[in-house]
């Protein structure tokens, strides 16, 4: 497959936006957001049931439609316009590669269906305390409890949507080196917290695990898995940032042409307007790394790891500075809580906190090229 | 890691591989790789891409020109009635990917080729065309610019150079400043006002002064102007009762503003498909050098070596966005979006030339004999100027703000009479 243009996304970037416009609006985003899940199971399943999104990028041997990368990536940047909660990141960023890197195929058998067709919330847990995101097995250690049957104890941190997954794939050490685990969500000796998070939209559990049943899936290396879910999950974000710094784009403009002040537009100051060319700038930038990245999902997989930690670090670093001109553009409207200014702001906080920051990323970029 | 990123120069291989390309464009680029692989030479490989390093290469610069010429390689974009190739944006784009491949320049003819041309192309008469454009495919006609003035740098549309109509010529005085290419040139295509009675915009033409006539001289004045690299790359340009035919007058008398924002728009557009490739360059130089000395293990020089390549990778990928438009058959972006290009690529240049002269430490203190300039050295000064030529990165800023994003204009101030 080719490079397409822009253009060729238009349909499936119209059709996503017309339903998160219609199922969750703005103020549909502020009740989810209210909750103590901060999940909205009826909009997850409409998803499904009506674009068909959680089965894209599924296999179709698993029932998925075999879809590209190019398209869920779409569907993130939309997302991250509209603010959009739920576990979409967690469930299609994080634990669907996770299976299929596995090729456990029985696993990805029983799993994978599930996923696709909307029933399954899923997520990864393998990070450690430490705020490096990296792989740390020892949090968890599994013992076999039988054949098939393997039992998890230990506790996982900033686990994300970790409380309403209904699949958790767990990383844990065991006697032969890391393993992956499968834990239902409502299994026996399983404790799950919500962690409360300054950004409203999106959420972070911890999981306390005492001799809780698990199957482990099979797989060559754990560190492998989770570094091609890692690099999944961070262009889809990345895609979301896009899109939210493109909303907060939109809505500087808009103000900044209606807003008058000492008798003028305040965007006919160049003060003004040149924060909102730098963000065009720079949100143009991030776009067309996110396009690239997301074609070499699709078609250039050699080329993915190093495409992830560039577009995490440039889409951080956009969106922070997007929604951050945003407020200042909004001037004391800007900073109450009514207005949404402060939405974008924390998520572009919390997008680009998760699975590490700006320079973190870099520093794996710097390694992945041969630096 | 087994290899080093300085050694992978072409990893990523050609843009348009990844394109869905038709069978013409494959065999047009055949048919360019065909040519390339004949008649490239050691000592066209050896001509270094900066015109301060050209000493030494200029006859074979010359030699590898005119063998473009025969083939038909120059002024490629322009219509084949007028000596160009017809060639349309993507098929530029491999004609780049190729020489780039083959390690040899894809030769511009200066501002003639990238600037006059197009502007003639878009606003000159049939005669004009007919007869101008040929001239510079020759290399017979070498254009420098005369826009800037002393008092009229970004706010050009004030400039104060007069041109009085007298039977068929325009009698041009004034002067002119950074006056670019003019050590080479033949002629100076100029802005003057032809009528200070009508609105700043409507009273300027565009004029191509001969610098010569019938080997005397034309009242056209050149004083090398030193710049903070030490070299001369510009010059102060005295006018004094320099004369052209109105024949030479592009776009008709008070309507040069036009025809000047077609060259600038050529100016800040340029070659957005391939510069990268440069840039990329550029970069491994400047990795192989830090490698040499030992600084890549340390985490803040791989955070900026790291931060300038994803920055040059960006433009890899807003050049491919531009080239899957055009092999779609879209229109190539919008008013506005040759200014996002120039902001990123002349600001990353600037951080580059800091970071780099940074990481040399004490050795990025000092210059050679003469004040001769190395690689790093001469980047973080000349990248300075990038920021101001071609409309300084405000004015690209302001583009942005109103063309793209739809922001209002500033309030002009009230009209001053002009004296």
């Amino acid at each position: 497959m080719s490079y397409a243009p822009l253009s060729v996304r238009a349909p499936v970037r119209d059709a996503v936006r017309r339903f998160l416009a219609d199922v969750v609006p703005l103020d549909r985003v502020r009740e989810i957001s209210a909750t103590e899940s901060g999940f909205d199971p009826v909009a997850w399943r409409r998803l499904a049931t009506e674009l068909d999104v959680q089965a894209l990028v599924v296999p179709a041997s698993y029932g998925g439609a075999d879809g590209g990368w190019a398209d869920l990536a779409v569907v993130a940047e939309e997302m991250g316009r509209a603010l959009t909660p739920g576990p979409f990141l967690a469930t299609l960023g994080l634990a669907l590669p996770a299976i299929v890197a596995t090729g456990d195929e029985a696993a990805a058998a029983d799993l994978l269906p599930g996923i696709a067709r909307g029933d399954t919330v899923a997520t990864l847990a393998w990070a450690g305390d430490d705020g490096t995101w990296a792989l740390d097995p020892t949090r968890v250690t599994a013992t076999r409890a039988g054949d098939e049957s393997w039992r998890l104890t230990g506790h996982r941190s900033y686990v994300l949507d970790g409380h309403v997954a209904g699949l958790l794939l767990v990383c844990a050490e065991t006697a032969d080196g890391p393993g992956l685990f499968a834990v239902h969500g409502d299994a026996a000796g399983l404790r799950r917290t919500v962690q409360p998070t300054m950004d409203q939209t999106r959420r972070l559990a911890r999981l306390d695990l005492s001799e809780v049943p698990a199957r482990r899936l099979a797989c060559a290396s754990v560190a492998d898995v989770v570094a091609q879910a890692l690099d999944r999950a961070s262009i889809l974000l990345g895609a979301d940032m896009v899109g939210g710094a493109q909303a907060c784009l939109d809505a500087s403009v808009a103000y900044a042409r209606e807003r008058e002040q000492f008798g003028r537009p305040i965007g006919s100051f160049q003060a003004v307007k040149h924060l909102c060319a730098e963000m065009l700038v720079q949100i143009e930038a991030a776009r067309s790394a996110v396009r690239y990245a997301s074609f070499a999902l699709d078609e250039r997989p050699a080329e993915v790891p190093a495409l992830a930690c560039l577009v995490k670090a440039l889409a951080g670093e956009a969106y922070l500075r997007a929604a951050g001109d945003n407020v200042q553009i909004h001037g004391g409207i800007g900073f109450t809580w009514e207005h949404p200014a402060h939405l974008y702001l924390k998520r572009a906080r919390s997008s680009d906190g998760l699975f590490g920051r700006a320079d973190l990323q870099r520093r794996a970029l710097a390694d992945r090229i041969g630096l | 890691m087994t290899h080093h990123l300085e050694d992978r120069r072409d990893v990523d291989g050609s843009l348009c591989d990844l394109l869905d390309l038709g069978p013409d464009a494959i065999s047009f680029r055949d048919e360019v790789r065909d040519w390339l692989a004949r008649n490239v030479t050691d000592e066209a490989r050896a001509i270094p891409a900066d015109r301060h390093r050209l000493s030494g290469h200029r006859e074979a610069l010359r030699r590898w020109t005119d063998a473009l010429r025969a083939a038909g390689y120059l002024c490629v974009a322009w219509p084949r009635e007028y000596g160009g190739r017809g060639l349309s944006g993507i098929e530029v784009a491999l004609l780049n990917e190729e020489f780039a491949r083959a390690g040899v320049q894809r030769v511009t003819l200066g501002m003639g080729e990238t600037l006059v041309g197009p502007s003639i192309i878009a606003h000159g008469t049939e005669e004009q065309k007919a007869r101008l454009l040929p001239r510079i495919v020759a290399g017979q006609d070498r254009y420098c610019q005369g826009f800037s003035e002393p008092g009229a740098g970004s706010d050009l549309a004030s400039l104060r150079t007069r041109g009085d109509v007298r039977g068929d010529e325009v009698v041009v005085n004034g002067q002119k400043v950074w006056t670019s290419w003019y050590k080479d040139a033949t002629v100076l295509f100029c802005l003057c006002r032809t009528d200070p009675e009508v609105p700043q915009h409507q009273g300027i033409s565009y004029v191509l002064i001969p610098i010569e006539r019938d080997g005397k001289p034309n009242g056209v004045e050149f004083r090398p102007l030193r710049q903070m690299t030490g070299q001369s790359d510009f010059a102060e340009t005295f006018l004094t009762d320099a004369r052209a035919p109105l024949d030479n007058v592009i776009g008709g008398l008070g309507g040069g503003w036009k025809v000047a924002m077609t060259t600038l728009g050529n100016e800040r557009g340029g070659t957005a498909t391939t510069r990268y490739v440069a840039f990329r360059d550029e970069l491994l130089d400047l990795v192989a050098e830090c490698r040499r000395r030992g600084l890549v293990g340390d985490p803040l020089v791989r955070d900026r070596l790291a931060w300038a390549w994803s920055q040059v990778e960006v433009m890899r990928f807003m050049a491919l966005d531009l080239l899957a438009s055009l092999a779609a058959g879209e229109a190539p972006g919008t008013a506005g979006a040759g200014s996002v290009n120039k902001v990123f690529w002349s600001e990353y240049q600037q951080r580059l030339g800091e970071i780099a002269v940074e990481l040399l430490g004490p050795d990025g203190l000092l210059v050679g004999p003469d004040y001769r300039l190395d690689q790093w050295s001469q980047l973080f000064l000349t990248s300075r100027s990038h920021t101001i030529w071609g409309g300084t990165a405000q004015v690209q800023r302001n583009i942005i703000g109103e063309r793209l994003l739809g922001l209002p204009r500033e309030p002009r101030p009230p009209a001053r009479s002009r004296s």
